[in-house]
Formats: C-alpha cells, structure tokens, sequence
C-alpha cells in the first residue's frame, strides 16, 4: 500500500485494499472459526470415531491364538489388499444365531428402560422441589445432587452391597422395626440392580429437568390459574410440557450409560442376571474372543445410536 | 375509524367526559371494594391499610413509581396474593377465599405470559376450555377476539413467531376471551416502543369503550394512565394519595408528591405573610413575596408551597405588567415541537421552569442562552398546598 501518483494505479491500489481487507479480515474471523468449530471436531474424530473405526474392524476380524488375538492385522502395507478380503461379517453371523446375545441384549434395554422410567419419577420430584425452592437455597440444593460424585463411583457401589446384603443394614432395620421376621433376598437379584441404577443416575436426570424448570417464566403458571386452570391441571398442561426437553435430555443421560453398564450388574446382579456389559466382558477377558467382543458392542452402538437419531430428526421437524 | 378514535380520545379527556362519573353519585354501588387491605412481605409493607372503591365500567388506573404496591394490589385482586388482613370485595362477593383460578377477573401479564409451547389461537381458547365450552363456541369466539385485536391471518403461529405489538394483542385477546367482569392489565404497553405505544393506547381506549368492561391498569407512565383512564389512583408507599379523574389530578393535586409526580412543575416554598379571604401573600425561602390566591383557608406564618405548572407563566424579552412578574437569565432552552421549554435562573438564585406553547409557526420571542427574561404568573395560576 505504497503511495500512488497515477490514477490508474490509485484505482488499482484501492481494489487491492479491498480485497486485502477483505482477505484479512476473512482470514483471521475464519482462523477463529476453525479452532473454536475445528478443536470439538477433532476431539470426536480423535477420541470416538477412530476408536470406533478400530472396534468395528475388529469385529470383521477372526479370533487368532497370536497378539493381538485376531487376523488379520494391517502391518505391511503389501500384504493390505489380502487382508481386507478375510475381513467378514461372521461374527454378526453368530452373535443372531445365539440365542444368549439376544437375550442379553433385550434383558439390557429392558433394564435399562425401566430404570430410566424409575429414575424419572423420582427425579422429577426432586427436581420441581429444588425449581421452586428459595432463590437462595437453590445452588446449596444444586451442590447436594453433586455431592455423591465426590466419592468414588465403585465406592457407592460396594456401599450398596453392606447395605443390601440379607444381614445388612436395610434388612437389620426392617426385622428391628418388626415388618419382616426373614430377611428379604434383595442382593443379587435385578432389583438391586434397578436401585444401584437408579441411585447412580439420579444426578443425570435431576440436574436438567431442573435446569429446564427453573429457568421457566413463573407467570406462565399464573396466567394459567388465571385463565381458570387448576393447580394439577396446569402442570400437565403448562410445566410438564415445557420441561420436556430437559426430561428427554435427562432419559437419554439414563438410559444410554444403564444399557451398558457393567459394574453395578457385575456388583449388585449377581451372575444370574447377565446383561450386555458383563457380556462383553466376558468375551473380552474370559474367552479371549476381541472379535465376538466388538462386534457385540457394535451392535450395542447401533441399538443406541439409530432410535436416537431418529427422535432428533423428529424433534427437529417440529 | 376516524368516528371510532375520537370516541376514544374524547372519552379519555376526563374534564370533558362527564356522562359517566359513578363515583360522583352516592346511590351508586361501587364494583370492588378494598376495604382497609394491608400487605406485609416479611417486615415489608408493600400495601398499607388502603381502601379504595372501584365502579363497574370504569377504566382505572394505578399509577406510581415502581414498589409502591400497585402491582401488589393487582396480584390481591386476581389472587396470586393474600391480603395480611382487610378484604377485597367483588360484585357483592367476598373474595377471600376464592383460588385465582375460580375468580372472575382476568390478567394481562406485563411479561404476556404467553404459553411458548402453544399457538396463538390455542393461547386464546386456553382460558376457554377450562370453562368446558363446546368446541364450536370456543372457535366461534377465538375468531371473535381475534378479530377484536386484528390479529385473524395469525391464529396458527406460536408466540416466538410474531412481533412485540403482536404478541401484546394476542396477550390482551387470551385475557378477553372469557369475558371477565374485571380485566386486569399489569403495564400493558411497557415494553412497546413509544409511536407504538402510542397508536396502543388509542385502541385499548376504544376497545374499553366497546366492551364496557372494568379495566384497572397498573403503570409507572403518568401519560398512559392519563391517556387511558377515567380515574387514576396516585399511589406511593403502599398508601394512594389522591383518587381523582386526570384533569383534577393534573390541576388540583392534593399534595406536593402528587404535583410533583404528575406532570412538571415549580414548588415555591414559603410561609404565608399575609391572607385576607382568598388573597394570601407568601414569603417564599428564596425571599421573594409572592401575591396569588387559595382555595384552602391558611393563617399567617403557616408554611405552605405554592405549586405552579410550567405553561401557565408566561414569557418575554420585554418587561411584562401584572402581578407576580420575576426577572432572571436563559439558563437552558429544549424545543420540543408543540412547546418550548425554559429554564430561568432567577436574581434569587432559583431556577424557574416555563413552558411556551408554540401556537404560531414563527415563535416571535427570540430569547437564546443567557438573556434576560422577564416572566409572569396570575394569581389562580397555581395552587397553594398545606401538605
């Protein structure tokens, strides 16, 4: 941007400037722009899609008595061509022809929804009390949710075993009270399963429903009684609908993590109950059987990913 | 339409109006009482032991600044909040114990309130399915009030779809719909913009005219209440000050909160020198003597103000005749169109506000900044206040 004697190359140099302000100004907003939208990206890329890519070729793969326990494995880039032609879609074969992955799988999101649905009704409770509390108890209730996250998940866990077990603390209390005279077979059983759920993910579920009702206009409510509606009325009418979004946030927070858990089933469940996670352990560390094992769990993605995919496209059409 | 906004502007000038002044006659019975209602949040008093009576028909207003309990009064007549004691009486009926959602008045919310997850036309049925009103009727009547506001091609869009003016006329349509015998409206035009506001105000007007429904309004704008109401309640700490039609308002406050409130004015404070019948002489704080008349009885060596309205004093570069005639400088000029506003600082100090109404196109007055101005009062120009 020198200095200009010539009209010509005033005209010239003005359309530079403009196209360098231009050019600049682009450059740096779109800098900007790939790191805050490119940083997320590669997170996802990097720490989901890679890894998932890796399962989901093993799970093409055949077990093998070698290390890694599969073939083939892409080594010698000579060799990719051959290998690509023994990948194979037999373990998906065997995991349908088995009765066990089936069952556990139905057993998994059966589990899983009911805890979600248990869980909501005691959330949403929770929840609507902490929405309505004093402003200024709010965040002292809020920290309360979060406080069992300061402790060790296996922890709590374990903690539920003491307090299950037929001598243990809840039994003692009932038999001391005089309700029973036998203690109650709560451990080990799919009961404790749905309480260790339930327990675990309560947080999960009470933190955006309560998100979504407390930021929501009080005279909305008013202007329903207003308008004639009684208390009852007006929350299935008004408040329920309106915290819909976080109640679904909530559910999926739930029901994703519960279909595939493991340690509270391994924990609590007993070896009766053998639900997806502690499947794919077993193939994983018991069998030795990586392909089988991942496979399975990408079956258990596909469950998980296809109906949610769904329901948000839909959601998003309204 | 032109017939229809006169009707409204007429009807909105209380001292021309006076076909319709229930207050004025003792056999009439009033529509709500407040009887002695006193409202205590924590140690907060927000109304205090207020009685006021309100007749069917009348479009009301509650004007104060905000937290004198105007709102709070209009929670307690829809129900969203209990009187700590008094009571609050309805078309003969006690309201007491009556839930918001059974009372048979309704509320135009400052915020709309208007429910996000609806459609306009749902917005407005609300009210009327929860009186269990057949289907036919509640469309019939949906297209009605939608028809009242002009609101008919937007009956399918959701709130977060239509513009502030619009979402204030769904709001005011969903709060009519069920024909209340009170319509509550909690600063209705506040967050319009002002030619909005003002093209509003004409239509709420006329749309009270029409329905002949009680309208009580609460609002912080001394010009909405002014604009809209038959009466105005001048409120402050909980407690009304002066209940009166707008003109009385505006020309006989009652006290110096209400003068000072309502519109701009001059305090002249002193103590009366000399009163003989209506004639007072007063030595104002400034040390000026100032000779007008009262319509209260005063003593010498009472203290009282003396509260003047900016356009009754007149101004010039000349030197005027008459009574009361005050000489200072230009201190500062705004123009505002219809009037000219003044502001004098005397040779005593004070500073003087006058308001010159621009009633010829070519004002013939060429003061500017820092001149010397001569301005003159009458003695019933103002009012002489003992509160």
């Amino acid at each position: 941007m020198g200095e200009a004697a010539a009209p010509e190359t005033i005209d010239r140099r003005r359309a530079g400037t403009a196209e360098t302000r231009r050019g600049r100004s682009f450059g740096s907003r779109g800098f900007f722009r790939i790191v805050v939208i490119g940083l997320p990206f590669l997170w996802l890329v990097g720490l989901f899609l890679v890894p998932f890519l890796i399962v989901f070729k093993i799970s093409l793969s055949q077990t093998a008595v070698a290390m890694p326990p599969y073939l083939p494995t892409f080594g010698d880039p000579a060799t990719w061509w051959s290998a690509l032609q023994q990948l194979s879609l037999d373990n998906y074969a065997w995991i349908a022809s088995d009765e066990l992955y089936f069952n556990a799988y139905t057993l998994s999101l059966a589990i899983a929804a009911a805890s979600t649905v248990l869980t909501l009704a005691i959330a949403y409770p929770l929840a609507y009390g902490m929405a309505k509390a004093p402003p200024a108890w709010r965040t002292t209730l809020v920290m309360l949710v979060i406080l069992p996250f300061w402790t060790s998940f296996l922890i709590r866990v374990y903690a539920w075993i003491a307090i299950l077990k037929p001598e243990g603390l809840f039994n003692q209390l009932l038999m001391t009270i005089g309700v029973i005279d036998q203690p109650l077979v709560i451990l080990n059983t799919p009961i404790a399963i749905f309480i260790g759920i339930v327990y675990s993910y309560l947080p999960f579920m009470t933190l955006p429903i309560y998100a979504s009702l407390e930021r929501m206009d009080h005279s909305l409510t008013e202007a329903a009684a207003d308008l004639g509606s009684p208390p009852l009325k007006t929350f299935w009418t008004i408040t329920f609908p309106l915290s819909l979004p976080g109640v679904v946030a909530g559910c999926f927070l739930v029901f994703i993590p519960a279909a595939g858990e493991f340690v509270i089933p391994d924990l609590l469940g007993g070896s009766r109950t053998l639900m997806i996670g502690k499947t794919v352990w077993l193939e994983f560390f018991t069998n030795r059987d990586w392909p089988v094992a991942s496979a399975v769990a990408v079956v258990l993605v596909a469950l998980l990913v296809v109906p949610i995919a769904i329901f948000q496209r839909q959601q998003a059409r309204l | 339409m032109a017939a229809k906004i006169a009707s409204g502007a007429m009807k909105s000038l209380g001292s021309i109006r006076r076909d319709f002044a229930p207050w004025l006659d003792q056999a009439a019975v009033p529509f709500i009482r407040f009887e002695a209602v006193t409202k205590r949040f924590g140690g907060f008093e927000a109304v205090d032991d207020l009685s006021l009576s309100i007749y069917e028909g009348e479009f009301f207003a509650l004007l104060g600044a905000s937290g004198c309990g105007k709102s709070t009064l209009l929670r307690m007549l829809a129900g969203f909040e209990a009187p700590t004691s008094g009571r609050i009486v309805l078309d003969g009926e006690d309201m007491a114990d009556i839930p918001p959602y059974r009372r048979p008045v309704n509320m135009m919310f400052q915020s709309y309130a208007l429910f996000p997850h609806m459609s306009v036309e749902k917005n407005i049925a609300f009210g009327l399915k929860q009186e269990g009103m057949a289907k036919g009727d509640i469309s019939e009547r949906v297209e009605q009030v939608l028809k009242l506001v002009k609101l008919e091609d937007f009956a399918k869009r959701r709130p977060d779809q239509l513009s502030g003016g619009q979402r204030q006329r769904v709001a005011l349509a969903r709060s009519l719909a069920k024909r209340p015998k009170v319509l509550l409206l909690d600063e209705p035009l506040g967050a319009l913009d002002k030619k909005l506001r003002e093209e509003t105000q004409f239509e709420l007007a006329d749309l009270q005219y029409q329905l002949h429904t009680t309208f009580i309004m609460v609002t912080h704008d001394q010009e909405e209440a002014m604009t809209l109401a038959d009466r105005i309640a001048v409120m402050d700490k909980g407690r009304i000050l002066q209940v009166a039609t707008p003109a009385e308002i505006y020309e006989a406050p009652n006290s110096r909160f209400v003068a000072d409130f309502v519109g701009n004015v001059n305090i002249f404070e002193g103590k009366v020198a000399a009163a003989t019948g209506d004639r007072v002489t007063i030595a104002t704080s400034a040390g000026r003597k100032i000779h007008v008349a009262s319509e209260v009885p005063v003593v010498a060596g009472q203290a009282v103000s003396y509260v003047l309205r900016p356009e009754k004093l007149r101004i010039s570069a000349e030197p005027l005749s008459g009574p009361n005639v005050l000489e200072g400088e230009v201190w500062d000029i705004a123009y505002f169109g219809p009037v000219t506003s003044f502001h004098i600082r005397l040779d005593d100090g004070s500073t003087v506000k006058v308001a010159m109404v621009n009633a010829t196109r070519q004002g013939p007055l060429q003061l500017t900044w820092h001149d010397r101005a001569f301005v003159q009062f009458d003695e019933d120009a103002g009012l002489v206040l003992t509160q």
